[in-house]
């Protein structure tokens, strides 16, 4: 029995679905990453907004200075600061600082992560042992010891804080990289490109990187809720940005963290600043994980 | 196995090397220099030079390296700039303080979390289920040092329940054969101080073990997922075993390796922990000493610190790594 070409031209097939549609289709189910969206977006949106919404300047004395600031209530909806800054408007300037800081930083990481850990995946042999060694040498040292270190040597700028985070999470790009890659190598299709002449510079650009990135996103989303914390954790040890004026959440909440008792805001409201916007992340992260691989349950 | 071990030990050893080197070049790229720090105002180009013969910089870097590695391996940190204590004696005290509150936080997360996952998994999809999920997910996004700040603000400062610095009152009187508080005063019998101690460890320890809380609940859950939809799960079910015992002999006992894993890879993040947690409950260890050595400059106890940070790390990474060939006896290490 066979089919008429007429009949044949009839048929509809339906294109296979790729990775990362089935991906967003397994995304869009799950509640939690949902949420995770919702908190970012008003993150961003605090970020992108912050003139338009603050109601005052993030440097402005919009009270009296006081040792006991006042708390949340009337026009301060987060209270006072001791120079009379209003908490609010500092909060949702220090969404951008955040925004900034977690993307810079996991772009250093990233970048020079997905270099060195693409070098020693596909070159290997010498290569490979020469920069997984200096890797491994890198997470020997707990990572916040090592970005205070690289902050105590490269100085308390803005940038060279993002540039230590970026650095310190160059080790766990690389690795994960290297491996996925190692899975890649002697695949077939690997071999397939091979063999019709395809120079080694585009079988790694075009063929082995798009299908060894996917864990590499999932944890990019994530090294971005770390690198807010991590920032805040230098501001916490006092490493933080020398600009007294930046609003930067964990360096507010540095400030004040021994005048709790007289003033619990000045710690609380950065600090819920700070879980929420790495919630948001974790959540999205989490989500990009359990949609890109449905296999991990974790 | 042993084997194994050896292999692993003999490879610590340019492990240690590359790190002395790197702390070595961190030490010197260093601005301003130990001449600098040590006289501060008064620094002229003549005592500055002085010092810095008397220290052995005006050397070439090569003979600098080769005298601290010499030393380094004898033992010799240097001393404090500021107490002028050796840097081992200095580390010698700290340790046991920081060792102390990562055991408090590990069993708290430990005898926590194991249970709460396994139960999150056996409820699969119900109420407690999707609770768990959702504390431990906020568990890990809170940072230790903001967590650390509400645990004192909530049940030192408004209930004064607990105390909320150092490791002892200055009220009582211990002494130290271990600097392991807790086992200084069952060993000297000093009860009253036990029970100081113990209550200055509360705090700290929640703080720092809510985060592997979280992780080691979340692995244990996933994990026995994992092992519950296993043959030899429903086959020692079907022939009519019961089933609390198939719970902790076949399930529970098979889904302790992720969880181990888990374990060990939290206690290296511990010390990282540490420093912020020591840094809010004024906890006498070794994250507050290197703290204080940067904020210092006392460059000799910030250099020592940091290698002993990281070998502490790396012995903590390989022990993890012995641990699992005792757990999972198909992996074979060769």
């Amino acid at each position: 029995m066979s089919i008429t070409e007429a009949e044949a031209a009839q048929l509809s097939f339906e294109r296979p679905s790729g990775l990362w549609a089935d991906a967003w289709d397994r995304f869009k189910r799950n509640p939690a990453a949902l949420v995770g969206i919702v908190l970012i977006v008003v993150f961003i949106l605090a970020a992108i907004f912050a003139a338009q919404i603050a109601p005052f300047e993030p440097n402005e004395q919009a009270g009296p200075l006081a040792t006991n600031p006042a708390g949340p209530g009337g026009e301060h909806l987060l209270g006072l600061d001791m120079q009379g800054r209003d908490v609010f408007t500092r909060i949702l300037f220090g969404a951008r600082l955040s925004l900034l800081v977690g993307l810079v930083s996991v772009s250093v990481g990233l970048a020079l992560g997905l270099v060195l850990g693409s070098l020693a995946g596909y070159l290997g042999g010498r290569v490979d042992f020469a920069i997984m060694r200096v890797m491994d040498l890198m997470l020997s040292v707990p990572g916040l010891l090592l970005a205070i270190a690289l902050v105590t040597v490269m100085g308390r700028g803005l940038i060279s804080i993002m540039l230590a985070v970026g650095i310190v999470q160059v080790p766990t790009f690389a690795r994960l990289l290297r491996g996925s890659i190692l899975g890649q190598r002697e695949a077939d299709y690997v071999l397939a490109a091979r063999s019709v002449g395809v120079p080694g510079r585009r079988v790694l650009l075009g063929h082995i990187l798009p299908n060894s990135i996917a864990p590499v996103i999932v944890q990019a989303t994530l090294a971005m809720a770390t690198a807010i914390i991590e920032v805040a954790a230098l501001s916490f040890v006092g490493l933080g940005p020398n600009d007294p004026r930046l609003p930067e959440w964990g360096k507010m909440l540095a400030e004040n963290a021994n005048r709790l008792q007289q003033s619990v805001h000045l710690v609380l409201f950065p600090g819920l600043a700070i879980v929420f916007s790495t919630l948001g992340i974790n959540l999205i992260g989490d989500g990009l994980r359990e949609a890109i691989d449905p296999k991990l349950k974790t | 196995m042993l084997a194994y071990v050896v292999r692993r030990l003999l490879l610590m050893f340019p492990i240690l090397l590359g790190l002395s080197l790197l702390v070595f070049l961190f030490v010197r790229a260093l601005p301003g220099g130990p001449a600098i720090a040590l006289l501060g105002e008064r620094a002229n180009d003549q005592s500055i030079e002085q010092i810095n013969e008397a220290l052995g910089l005006d050397q070439p870097v090569h003979v600098q390296y080769g005298r601290y590695l010499k030393n380094v391996a004898s033992g010799d940190l240097g001393a404090s700039v500021r107490t002028r204590q050796p840097v081992t004696d200095e580390l010698a005290r700290r340790f046991p303080a920081t060792v102390e509150l990562s055991i408090a936080a590990m069993f708290f997360a430990i005898l926590l979390g194991i249970p709460l996952g396994f139960i999150a998994a056996k409820r699969y999809g119900g109420i407690l289920d999707n609770a768990s999920l959702v504390a431990s997910l906020i568990g890990v996004s809170i940072p230790v040092f903001f967590l650390a700040l509400l645990l004192k603000y909530l049940f030192a400062v408004k209930l004064g329940w607990l105390p909320t610095i150092g490791r002892l009152s200055l009220t009582e009187q211990l002494d130290h054969p271990t600097n392991f508080y807790i086992v200084d005063a069952i060993v000297t019998g000093n009860w009253s101080a036990l029970r100081d101690a113990l209550e200055h460890l509360v705090l700290p320890a929640i703080a720092l073990g809510t985060i592997p809380l979280a992780i080691v609940a979340r692995i244990t859950r996933a994990a026995t997922l994992d092992v519950l939809s296993e043959d030899y799960v429903r086959t020692a079910r079907a022939k009519g075993l019961d089933p609390r015992v198939v719970d902790r002999r076949h399930v529970l006992k098979n889904a302790m390796l992720p969880v181990v894993t888990v374990i060990g890879l939290q206690t290296g993040l511990l010390l990282t922990g540490a420093v912020l947690t020591e840094t809010v409950f004024a906890w006498p260890g070794l994250g507050t000493l290197v703290l204080d050595a940067i904020r210092f400059r006392d460059y000799a106890v910030l250099q020592g610190g940091i290698l002993f940070f990281a070998v502490v790390f790396v012995v903590v990474n390989l022990l993890v790594d012995i641990s699992y060939a005792f757990l999972n006896p198909r992996i074979r290490y060769r």
